[in-house]
C-alpha cells in the first residue's frame, strides 16, 4: 500500500481515538458491567417483606383479590412466573407511566402475595436503580445529560469509532503478518504497547466492527426514520406502513373471560413447543381492547429484548397474534433485524456468551486506554547527557486525564454498586442519587490525576479502585457477619457471584497497582510515568 | 508515469464534511432504493421497514471512512455530489413510477 496513504489514515486514526477514546473507555467498561445488569439488580434488591409466592393453581384467586382491592390494576398487572430478588412476588403492577424518555424507570413497584391465612398481602418494592445508572453511563459514554442532548454526541463518538476502526485496519495491513502474532518487550516500550493494541484491535475486530454499527443506529435511529419518511416513502404513507405492525385484537364481548396464568402456559405449548413463558404482561390497547403480552424464552433462538423475546397473544382465546418478536416465528425481516440486537447485547449462547462479551467489553476498554497510552510514547522526550527532560504540557494533560478518566470511572461504578446496598437504609436509594455518588468519585479522581501527575496518581488511584471494588464484597460480607444490620444477601448464586467476581477483579487491581509503583521506582525517569518529571504542584505552578 | 500527488491528512476538513454530510444523503438514497426496488417492494411489513433503516449505518460508515482517499475536498464534494444525485434522481423514479 501507498506510504502516503497509510501515513495519511495513521493522522486520521490518532485525531479520531485522541477525541473518542476516553468516552469509549467509559462507554466499553460499563457496557462489560451491564452484561450481568439483571444479577446486579437482583443483588442490589433489598429483600421484600413479603410471604413466598402461592402455587400457580392458587394465582387465580390471588389475582381476582388485587382487582377487588385495587381497582386500576384490572387491566394492567404482570404475573411473573419466575420471582427472583428483584421481583419477589407472582402478581406485580407499575402505576402507568407516562410516554417519555426519563432517564431512569420509575420507582413505583407493587407486589403482591397471599399470607398463610390466604389473606392478601402487598408490599411496595423498592427497586435498586444502580444497575439502570451503569446502563446509562453505558449508552451515553458516561455523559451526564438528557437523553436527546447525550445521543447525537455519542453517535457522533460512534462514528469516530468506526473511522478509527478501518483506520486502524490500514495502518496495521502492511505489516499485518510481520506483527500479528508478536510481543515485543523490551527497552522500547512503545513497540510493546503497539503490539497490544494491534493483536487486540485486529482479533475483536468483528465485535467492534458490530458494536460501531449497532451505535450509530443507537443514536441516530430518530432522525434517519425522520429523514426516510420524508424522502423515501413520503410522509402520507407512513401511517399505513407501520399500521402493518399495530396488533389486530378480534373483538370480544366486554364481559368476556381473560384467560388465566395457567391456561395461557396450556396454550402456548401448545402454539409453541420450547418456548417458556416467562411474564405476562395484561393490559389495555389505546383502542380500548384488553391485550396480552407474553415475554419468555426460547433457548433455541435468539431474541430482541435484553434478556426475553415476546409475542401478542389473543387474552380470551390465547391464540398467537403477532409473532413479529416471537423467537423461531418471525419472517426473515425481524429476524436479520433482531440478530443485530442479539450481537450487540450478547443475548444468545447463554451465560458463556455473556461472560465472552464481558471480556470483549473490558478488552475494548484496553483498546482505548493502550492508544492513549501509545499517543503519550511516541510523544515522550529523551533525557540527554544524563539530563532529564522535562515532558511536553500537552503530553502531561492526556497522561493525567487517561489515568483520572478511566480510572475514575472504575473507580466511581464500583462505588456506586456497592452504595446500592447502604442507601436504602438512608432513604437515598433513587437513580439520581447513585449518579451523584458516581461523579463525585469520578471527578474527585480526574482532579487528584491533575493534582499528583500521572505517575502517582497512576498508582494511588489504581488503589482507589481496588477499595472501591473491594467494597462490593465487603457490603456483603457485613451482611453474612451481621444478619440484623441495615444490609443484606440473598443467599442465590448469581448474587454471590457478583461478590466473588468484584473481589478477584479488586485483586487484580491491587496487582497493577504494584507493578505501576515499581515502575515509578525502576522505569526509566524521562517519562511521564516517572515520579520524578512531575513537578510539585506549587501555588506558582 | 507521472508524478502522483501524494495524500495528505492536511486536507481533512472538507473532506470530512463531504464524507459525512454527502454519505448521509447517500445512505438514505440507497436504502430507499432498496425500500422500493429491495425484494417485496414497501410490502415487506414493519421488519422491512426497520432494516431499511438500520442498513444506512453500514453505508454512512464506509464512505465517512473512505472519503479520505479523495485528493481533495473539492474532488470528495464532487464526487460523493454526483453519486447522490445519480441514487436521488434513481429514488425520484422509482417513486413516481411504482408510487
Amino acid at each position: 500500500m501507498r506510504t502516503d496513504i497509510v501515513k495519511m489514515y495513521k493522522d486520521v486514526h490518532t485525531w479520531v481515538g485522541i477525541i473518542s477514546g476516553l468516552a469509549l473507555f467509559i462507554a466499553f467498561y460499563a457496557g462489560a458491567i451491564t452484561m450481568f445488569e439483571t444479577q446486579l439488580e437482583r443483588w442490589a434488591s433489598p429483600p421484600a417483606d413479603i410471604s413466598a409466592p402461592p402455587a400457580l393453581e392458587d394465582v387465580d384467586s390471588l389475582i381476582a383479590k388485587v382487582h377487588e382491592a385495587y381497582p386500576e390494576t384490572r387491566d394492567n398487572f404482570q404475573v411473573q412466573f419466575y420471582p427472583a430478588p428483584d421481583r419477589p412476588a407472582m402478581v406485580t403492577w407499575q402505576p402507568p407511566r407516562p410516554r417519555s424518555r426519563e432517564m431512569f424507570s420509575n420507582t413505583d413497584f407493587y407486589a403482591a402475595s397471599l399470607d398463610a391465612n390466604g389473606e392478601l398481602e402487598v408490599v411496595t418494592l423498592e427497586r435498586s436503580q444502580m444497575a439502570q445508572l451503569i446502563d446509562v453511563l453505558h449508552q451515553q459514554v458516561g455523559l451526564p445529560f438528557e437523553h436527546e442532548v447525550a445521543m447525537p454526541i455519542m453517535g457522533t463518538i460512534a462514528l469516530m469509532y468506526a473511522v478509527a476502526l478501518v483506520s486502524g485496519v490500514i495502518i496495521l495491513v502492511p505489516s499485518l503478518i510481520k506483527d500479528l502474532f508478536i510481543l515485543r518487550r523490551g527497552k522500547n516500550l512503545k513497540r510493546m504497547w503497539l503490539d497490544a493494541h494491534n493483536v487486540l484491535g485486529i482479533f475483536s475486530l468483528p465485535f467492534h466492527i458490530i458494536m460501531a454499527i449497532t451505535a450509530v443506529i443507537f443514536a441516530f435511529h430518530d432522525q434517519i426514520y425522520d429523514t426516510q419518511y420524508e424522502v423515501v416513502y413520503g410522509p402520507e404513507r407512513v401511517p399505513e406502513l407501520w399500521e402493518v405492525g399495530e396488533v389486530p385484537y378480534p373483538k370480544h364481548a366486554d364481559d368476556a373471560q381473560r384467560l388465566t396464568p395457567s391456561e395461557v402456559v396450556a396454550r402456548m405449548s401448545e402454539q409453541a413447543p420450547g418456548f417458556t413463558p416467562m411474564v405476562l404482561n395484561y393490559r389495555k390497547s389505546r383502542a380500548g381492547d384488553k391485550t396480552l403480552l407474553v415475554e419468555g424464552m426460547d433457548t433455541r433462538y435468539i431474541v430482541r429484548g435484553p434478556v426475553t423475546g415476546m409475542v401478542y397473544i389473543d387474552p380470551v382465546t390465547g391464540d398467537l397474534l403477532r409473532t413479529d418478536y416471537m423467537p423461531g416465528m418471525q419472517d426473515g425481516w425481524h429476524q436479520t433485524v433482531i440478530s443485530f440486537f442479539a450481537l450487540h447485547f450478547g443475548t444468545y449462547g447463554g451465560m458463556s456468551v455473556r461472560w465472552a462479551y464481558f471480556f470483549l467489553g473490558l478488552a475494548g476498554a484496553f483498546l482505548f486506554y493502550s492508544g492513549n497510552l501509545l499517543w503519550i510514547e511516541s510523544r515522550r522526550k529523551k533525557s540527554r547527557r544524563g539530563k532529564d527532560a522535562v515532558q511536553r504540557k500537552d503530553v502531561r494533560i492526556l497522561g493525567a486525564l487517561t489515568v483520572g478518566v478511566s480510572l475514575g470511572s472504575i473507580a466511581g461504578i464500583s462505588v456506586t454498586i456497592a452504595a446500592a446496598k447502604w442507601l436504602p437504609v438512608m432513604g437515598l436509594a433513587t437513580g439520581p442519587v447513585h449518579m451523584a455518588v458516581y461523579y463525585a468519585v469520578f471527578l474527585a479522581c480526574v482532579a487528584w490525576a491533575f493534582l499528583r501527575g500521572a505517575a502517582l496518581a497512576g498508582k494511588e488511584l489504581m488503589y482507589v479502585c481496588a477499595l472501591a471494588t473491594f467494597l462490593i464484597p465487603f457490603t456483603s460480607a457485613v451482611a453474612l457477619l451481621w444478619p440484623t444490620g441495615p444490609v443484606w444477601n440473598h443467599g442465590s448464586l448469581e448474587t454471590l457471584m457478583v461478590d466473588l467476581t468484584a473481589l478477584l477483579v479488586a485483586l487484580c487491581f491491587i496487582t497493577i497497582a504494584r507493578r505501576a509503583a515499581k515502575r515509578i521506582e525502576a522505569g526509566p525517569t524521562d517519562s511521564i510515568w516517572s515520579a520524578g518529571d512531575v513537578p510539585t504542584p506549587t501555588p506558582a505552578e | 508515469m507521472s508524478k502522483q500527488t501524494l495524500y495528505t491528512s492536511k486536507n481533512w476538513l472538507g473532506k470530512t464534511a463531504a464524507g459525512v454530510i454527502l454519505g448521509f444523503g447517500l445512505a438514505i438514497a440507497l436504502s430507499g432504493l432498496f425500500a422500493w426496488l429491495g425484494p417485496m417492494g414497501l410490502e415487506g411489513g414493519s421488519g422491512k421497514l426497520q432494516l431499511t433503516m438500520w442498513i444506512t449505518a453500514p453505508i454512512w460508515i464506509t464512505v465517512i471512512s473512505t472519503c479520505f482517499l479523495f485528493k481533495t475536498g473539492l474532488r470528495a464534494w464532487a464526487w460523493l455530489g454526483a453519486a447522490n444525485i445519480i441514487a436521488f434522481a434513481g429514488l425520484y423514479l422509482a417513486r413516481t413510477m411504482l408510487g
